[in-house]
């Protein structure tokens, strides 16, 4: 189902990317970071009134050619950025949403580690097994 | 989009030009061609109209024009090749690169500054070409040509037939059907004929004179005298005259050298018309491909020529016979052409347009649009006729109202009439659209679209939307990109100019496509600069887009600015942690750098790849690697002589950089055993380092009279993080230095050093190793002085196939290492600063001696307490004598090198192994039980040297050992008493004979390893014997139990152990025979067998002078061993100054200030006899038996107390409870014990053992007893004897009966020091029976002392007495 899972942090720097097609990794680098200028652009458009009632999720961010890209941003403006085979078409926004949330809670659970370092990448079994379940569900 | 130069408002007037042709006759071209120009390229720098420009609209309304700029061009009579033009695009784009000192904007997004270039020349100067370079097409009219200027010269035998030859040319050209090219905009196109006149070389009255006859026949409207060329070309050009034409003609250089060609061509042409078969300058070959040009072969020549006239080129002054006024009649000319003849001709036009519109308004208002057709004259439907049909829609023909239309919008556009221009080309869409003619209706829709733009005070708001459809409809129904790309290229510098960025940057990725990487890269260029100047910069597609622009400009050849958007993008990427990318990005400016030959960039731009910790697979990382590697190559290719520059791989961990002083060791050679010293291969052990340097500053002390000098330091064999660098190191001359290196290799791949040696700042000579991890690198320093090591030298490579040649480059890498953190004073704490560390500058001295050492014979396993006889060499490898030889040792109870004289020495003995170590001297059997008595002192045996019996002097013959001498000597060892592992560490200490100011002394180790098993264990304890003393029992009898375990497991092979002999040392007391308890008179013990040994010990008073030790040796076999001789007596000595020391610091632990008292006390329960026992182990190794011999010692210090051969093994304390409180520190008086005391005074009964008493006869029996009380201590006693019954419990009456004392029943006595006093009791029975006489009770306390209370004498044994009746 998604092709390309990635956690970056609030500076912008990659926390968690993995990709599935492996040897095409360089190209879902580029298109995460690319997707950040988006993030950032519906970050600022929703406006810092609504804090705390803030729609965490983003929507899509943009669709290439092959793939759609979504967002997702937590309170601590960290971002989850999924990028989705266009050719789905039986992921609706529905289906991205949970997975962003099921995500959500992974992340927090990583967070919880006492022994993780916020702002070092994330080297998680669990994370890691769940964003693969999210990966190969479909695929 | 990037800034420009110009603004919208001045880009797009200037981008649609009203089109002037120009036909030259030869004789007019060669006038011009004097000054290295042709006709066109003359005018062009004039073709501005610096004053503004009135004409009258339909309307009668009278519209300024400003800025007015006509475009004069050669008659071109075929289209350009679009081939070519993809070639002259490509050739702009290259020749315009980013001025070198620009300085780049900073544009400050978020967390990012980005140098960005705020403008793009390239683009700019593209977009011009591109616009200038359309071929005219049949759906619009802004590029025909509007007029034809007819040049002929004054010069020309004919002018006026001249003229009208042309003319007939041109209307030839138009009007034929074989010309399709050039597209004129009307039928009768304005004809403007111009006399060239050559003011230098022609007649001037001629030229009036024809001007004249041309003004008659053409109207003065309509011709032109232009008079040029004032002054001859070979004229020395000492006036500067300004060169208009550069600006003009350099910008496109290729483009002008096209002209030259052409132009060289008519030169030499001889045709009468040579303009009508030229072909396009933009035209090339049909079979060269403007891709790989390059490389073709046979575009060899034509590239070189089109060099050489491009070196022509720069050397040509143009316009080199025209003078200042010239320009201005050039000047003049324009202005009159363009207000006498274009204008009023583009006026009538417009005019004549308006009325046909109208009346065809007329018509088509009144009649219905099919009618209509048929009614518009000449126009012919080409809806009905299919075959006409192309993708685009229909085709309309030249005369079509429809085209009226637009030729009257594109007229009133090209002279900036917005309005009118803009109401035109919405009618003309509207019918288009009607007509669904796309292409044309595309076409007017973009136009449309442009002059709303361009209205004045904007009437209406930009149709962006006209301006999509027609984009769409070029691109995806008319197939025609260059005419879509012309569309964007103009909407989105509209967009541009009203901020909507992110609209302009759709439209240009719109509009990149597969089939023109080089117009892709310049849109995505553009794209990326529209993010970048959005109001929130979008910083991050700035850069994903540079990257893709630099993908399209590297595969469209466009190398420098390909590198130079990787480069832009660059600053995004860099150190945000995004590595793939980044690696991506530094490999790409790394390859690109490679083929521009920008070397140092492209080794930077790898390094970063490599240095970095990638996280690309191995294949990649070998990739990078072998690029790296290629790259690096070259580089060094390029300048062989230069400093080797630094490589980034593999890492060295400077800090883990090992110095070592010295020669490797040498490997064990058959039963020699080289010391093992220092070398590499030992791991730093904080511990030992520390017991060595213990063991150094003895020595050291020993020899400077037991003061460490304050400049010692210990001698450092190997440096490395944990020793003390803060000193410049000392090396020898001809000693090699020896350097480790750590390498760590941060990739994946495997990386080859090869050819690594060190590099210094000393002339020497070096040679070299390898290693994976760890590169070891010696040097031999042949001179004194100061060297510096700063790096190392290798060859970097790949390991790769067999069959791929593997490539290394040469690099170095620096060694520098940073000393400790500082942290010692309140400055040092405060701020962050490091120590110098001095380990690879060290200092060369002068040439020192060399011992090295050997041990042969030497074991690795022993017994416990077995004594093994081995040699040791000393060799002198250096050209020094070496003196002042001496070791040292923690445990000097382990080996001895024997007495000092000879006579206490054994010989050498031969090489039979059954030899014993002991010197022995046979003995006749008989005499079995008696002591054979010798005595020796300890300083022969090299002990006690001052307070430090560690230090031992090394017996050498000379006490020099000269250069290459060798000694060999005997040594004896003896098994430590715990079983186990012990490592011995020996520290050899020399001296040059020279005195060396900078090293004193030097030093080699030596740990020995031996593994102990268990064998014996002693126990020995010593009791007065109570015994009334025989012949000269004067001071005293001893009895001493000895007490021999075999504890041996017998896993080393030892069947059974035999006790030989049993020898005392003492300074007071030796043994005097043997009272034997057991029948077992040899004294075997097998294995877990036990044996008890009694002796008879004995005072003796032979006093010697100095601390000598009386040796009384029993013997059980029939040699005796002489204890007093080496090595028993070594061992012994050895034994005995180790245990002092152990008891000197506990006592050292207790409390200082005993009373003296209490030490007189406790002295009187004191021995000092030293028990050795000597022993024979039968070992069976390999079916052979052997003899082992060894010794035990056991001290006995106290009456009564056991002693032990090894020490007891201590329980480890268990774990304290903690204690809440704080415990009461009561101190106890020290005060002698109980058992202490109770040893003051020894006594003794003595009395018959049987009495024999007639009782019928006397009922009293009287018994004399004697009472001997011995005083034991130095000091006065009171004794007070009591001798009343005490015990009051009704079973000791029953036992013991009861009897009496008479006389006396206390005593008080004072017994002097040894004092022995005997007292004649009596003792009265009344029975018979046996009775127990111990009962006197016997109290004493020291006669000074008032403190200690008198305690009660231990009691002797039951001394029973038989009372018999008689």
């Amino acid at each position: 189902m998604a092709v390309c899972v990635a956690v970056i942090a609030k500076e912008n720097y990659p926390l968690y990317i993995r990709s599935i097609p492996t040897e095409n990794e360089l190209k879902f680098h580029y298109m995460v970071h690319t997707s950040l200028d988006v993030v950032d652009e519906k970050i600022s458009a929703m406006g810092k009134a609504l804090v705390d009632q803030r729609e965490l999720y983003l929507g899509l961010l943009y669709p290439t050619e092959d793939y759609k890209v979504y967002g997702y941003v937590t309170n601590s403006k960290v971002k989850f950025v999924m990028v989705v085979d266009s050719s789905n078409t039986a992921l609706r926004d529905n289906e991205i949403r949970s997975m962003f949330r099921k995500l959500h809670n992974s992340y927090t659970d990583v967070m919880c580690n006492p022994f993780y370092n916020p702002g070092d990448r994330i080297h998680s079994r669990a994370f890691d097994s769940m964003v693969t379940s999210m990966m190969i569900q479909v695929c | 989009m990037a800034q420009c130069v110009q603004s919208v408002q001045e880009l797009i007037p200037d981008s649609f030009v009203p089109c002037v042709a120009a036909l030259c006759s030869d004789e007019a071209e060669r006038l011009t061609r004097l000054n290295h120009l042709s006709f066109a390229e003359l005018l062009k720098p004039f073709s501005r109209l610096t004053s503004e420009v009135h004409m009258r609209d339909p309307n009668n309304q009278l519209h300024v024009i400003k800025n007015l700029k006509i475009a004069v061009s050669n008659i071109i009579t075929q289209p350009p090749q679009p081939g070519a033009i993809r070639k002259l695009l490509n050739d702009v784009v290259s020749g315009s690169q980013p001025a070198e000192g620009l300085v780049a904007n900073v544009i400050t997004a978020g967390d990012y500054d980005l140098n960005i270039s705020a403008t793009t020349p390239w683009f700019e100067s593209y977009r011009e070409t591109f616009l200038q370079s359309m071929p005219a097409s049949d759906h619009e009219f802004l590029n025909h040509y509007l007029a034809c200027m007819l040049v002929a010269s004054s010069s020309e035998a004919e002018p006026v037939e001249q003229f009208s030859k042309l003319s007939q040319e041109q209307h030839r050209i138009q009007h034929n059907s074989d010309y399709s090219y050039p597209k004129w905009f009307i039928p009768n196109t304005l004809k403007y004929y111009v006399l060239l006149h050559d003011v230098s070389a022609g007649d001037e009255q001629r030229a009036e004179s024809i001007y004249e006859e041309m003004k008659q026949k053409y109207g003065t409207q309509g011709c032109y005298l232009l008079k040029i060329n004032s002054r001859t070309s070979n004229r020395a050009s000492d006036e500067q005259i300004p060169d208009p034409w550069s600006q003009y003609l350099q910008k496109n250089s290729i483009q002008n050298q096209v002209y030259v060609k052409n132009n060289n061509e008519i030169c030499f042409s001889v045709d009468g018309l040579p303009n009508n078969f030229r072909a396009h300058p933009l035209q090339l070959d049909s079979s060269s491909d403007p891709s790989n040009s390059i490389d073709d072969p046979d575009h060899v020549k034509s590239a070189s020529s089109l060099h050489e006239t491009k070196k022509a080129n720069t050397g040509i002054i143009h316009g080199a016979c025209l003078t200042l006024t010239d320009h201005d009649r050039i000047r003049q000319f324009i202005q009159e052409f363009t207000f006498r003849g274009l204008l009023p001709h583009i006026e009538k036009t417009i005019r004549q347009l308006n009325d046909q519109l109208i009346s065809r308004k007329g018509l088509s208002r009144s009649l219905f649009s099919a009618t209509k057709k048929w009614f518009s004259g000449s126009k012919v439907p080409e809806k009905s006729i299919n075959e006409l049909k192309n993708t685009s829609g229909l085709l309309y023909p030249p005369e079509a109202p429809e085209l009226q239309i637009r030729k009257m919008a594109d007229l009133c556009f090209l002279v900036q009439h917005y309005d009118l221009a803009y109401s035109c080309y919405h009618t003309a869409k509207k019918d288009f659209l009607n007509d669904q003619a796309m292409l044309y209706a595309a076409g007017a829709l973009e136009m449309a679209a442009v002059s709303a733009f361009l209205q004045p005070g904007a009437p209406r708001p930009y149709p962006a939307h006209y301006m999509d459809t027609a984009i769409q409809t070029y691109r995806d129904i008319c197939k025609n990109m260059v005419l879509a790309e012309r569309c964007v290229l103009l909407s989105a510098e509209i967009l541009k100019s009203q901020s909507k960025y992110s609209e302009a940057a759709a439209l240009l990725i719109r509009l990149t496509s597969e089939d023109s990487d080089l117009r892709s890269a310049l849109l995505l260029e553009q794209a990326a600069h529209c993010f970048i100047n959005m109001k929130s910069p979008m910083v991050r597609k700035y850069a994903f887009h540079m990257i893709l622009a630099g993908h399209r400009f590297s595969k469209a050849g466009q190398k420098k600015h390909a590198l130079r958007c990787y480069c832009q993008a660059m600053q995004v990427y860099k150190g945000k942690g995004w590595s793939l990318a980044e690696d991506h990005i530094n490999f790409t400016i790394g390859r690109q750098s490679y083929t521009l030959r920008q070397l140092d960039n492209a080794v930077s731009a790898f390094r970063h790849i490599l240095i970095n910790e990638s996280k690309q697979s191995a294949a990649q990382q070998g990739a990078f690697l072998r690029e790296y590697l290629y790259v690096y190559k070259n580089v060094s290719q390029l300048s062989p002589d230069g400093p080797l520059p630094q490589l980034p791989l593999p890492y060295i961990n400077s800090s883990a950089t090992r110095v070592f002083f010295g020669h490797d060791r040498r490997p064990a050679d058959g039963e020699k055993q080289a010391a093992t010293h220092v070398s590499l291969d030992q791991e730093y052990d904080s511990e030992s380092s520390q017991q060595w340097r213990e063991l150094e500053e003895q020595v050291v002390a020993v020899v400077n009279r037991g003061v460490i000098p304050s400049n010692f330091y210990p001698t450092q064999y190997c440096l490395n993080s944990y020793s003390d660098n803060s000193r410049f190191p000392l090396a020898v001359v001809e000693e090699p230095i020896t350097v480790e290196v750590a390498f760590r290799n941060p990739l994946k791949v495997p990386l080859l050093l090869t050819d690594l040696s060190l590099l210094w700042k000393f002339q020497s000579k070096d040679s070299s190793g390898k290693d994976n991890e760890e590169a070891r690198l010696k040097l031999f320093p042949h001179h004194m002085g100061e060297l510096h090591i700063l790096g190392v030298v290798y060859n970097l490579g790949t390991i790769q196939g067999k069959h791929s040649l593997s490539m290394s480059v040469r690099g170095r890498q620096d060694l520098e290492i940073q000393g400790p953190r500082l942290n010692n004073t309140k400055e040092e704490k405060t701020s962050i600063k490091y120590g110098p560390d001095r380990r690879l500058d060290p200092i060369i001295t002068a040439e020192m001696p060399l011992l090295e050492v050997f041990f042969i014979h030497f074991p690795t396993g022993l017994l416990c307490g077995e004594i093994r006889k081995a040699y040791v060499e000393f060799v002198n490898v250096s050209k020094c004598p070496l003196t002042g030889l001496k070791v040292v040792s923690k445990r000097p109870e382990f080996f001895t090198f024997g007495g000092n004289t000879a006579v206490l020495t054994p010989l050498s003995p031969s090489a039979s192994e059954n030899c014993s170590a002991y010197k022995t001297v046979v003995t006749d059997s008989t005499s079995v039980c008696t002591a054979l008595i010798s005595s020796a002192s300890s300083v022969d045996f090299g002990t006690g040297i001052g307070s430090q019996p560690e230090v031992i002097p090394v017996p050498l013959p000379d006490t020099v050992l000269l250069p290459g001498a060798s000694v060999q000597l005997p040594m004896w060892l003896r098994g430590p008493d715990e079983e186990g592992v012990h490592e011995i560490n020996f520290l050899f200490y020399y001296e040059s004979v020279k005195k060396q100011p900078k090293i004193r002394h030097r030093i080699l180790r030596h740990t020995a390893v031996i593994c102990t098993s268990r064998s014996l264990n002693v126990r020995a304890t010593v009791c007065r014997s109570n015994s009334l003393e025989d012949e000269e029992g004067r001071g005293g009898n001893m009895l001493v139990f000895v007490d021999v375990e075999n504890t041996n497991t017998s896993e080393a092979g030892v069947k059974e152990f035999h006790i030989v002999q049993v020898s005392s040392s003492s300074k007071h007391w030796r043994l005097q025979k043997s009272v034997n308890l057991s029948e077992n008179k040899d004294a075997k013990l097998a294995s877990r067998e036990k044996g008890k040994f009694c002796f008879k010990a004995i005072r003796h008073f032979i006093f010697h002078p100095s601390e000598k030790y009386t040796f009384a040796d029993i013997i059980f076999g029939n040699e005796q061993i002489i204890s007093s001789a080496s090595p028993c007596a070594d061992f012994f000595y050895r034994s005995l100054s180790s245990e002092l020391k152990k008891a000197q610091l506990s006592v050292h632990a207790e409390k200082q200030s005993i009373e003296d008292a209490v030490r007189l006390i406790q002295k009187c329960s004191e021995v000092d006899l030293n028990i050795v026992v000597l022993w024979k182990a039968y070992v069976v190794e390999d079916s052979k038996q052997l003899i082992l011999e060894g010794q035990h010692h056991v001290l006995l210090r106290t009456i009564g107390k056991e002693a032990f051969s090894c020490p007891q093994k201590q329980e480890p304390p268990e774990m304290e409870l903690l204690k809440f409180f704080r415990p009461e520190n009561t101190t106890v008086p020290l005060r002698p014990s109980v058992e202490q005391l109770s040893n003051l005074i020894k006594t003794s009964l003595h009395y018959p053992e049987s009495f024999n008493h007639p009782f019928h006869q006397k009922s009293l029996c009287l018994v004399p007893v004697t009472l001997l009380l011995s005083n034991c201590s130095k000091a006065d006693v009171d004794v007070i004897v009591d001798l009343r019954h005490k015990t009051t419990s009704p079973e000791a009456l029953e036992i013991h009966g009861s009897f009496t004392w008479l006389g006396q029943t206390q005593y008080k006595l004072q017994l002097k020091s040894q004092e022995i006093h005997s007292l004649q009791l009596k003792a009265c029975f009344v029975h018979t029976g046996v009775y127990n006489l111990g009962t006197p009770r016997v109290f004493a306390k020291l006669s000074d002392q008032v403190t200690v209370f008198e305690t009660s004498q231990q009691n002797s044994m039951p001394a029973l007495i038989i009372i018999n009746n008689v």
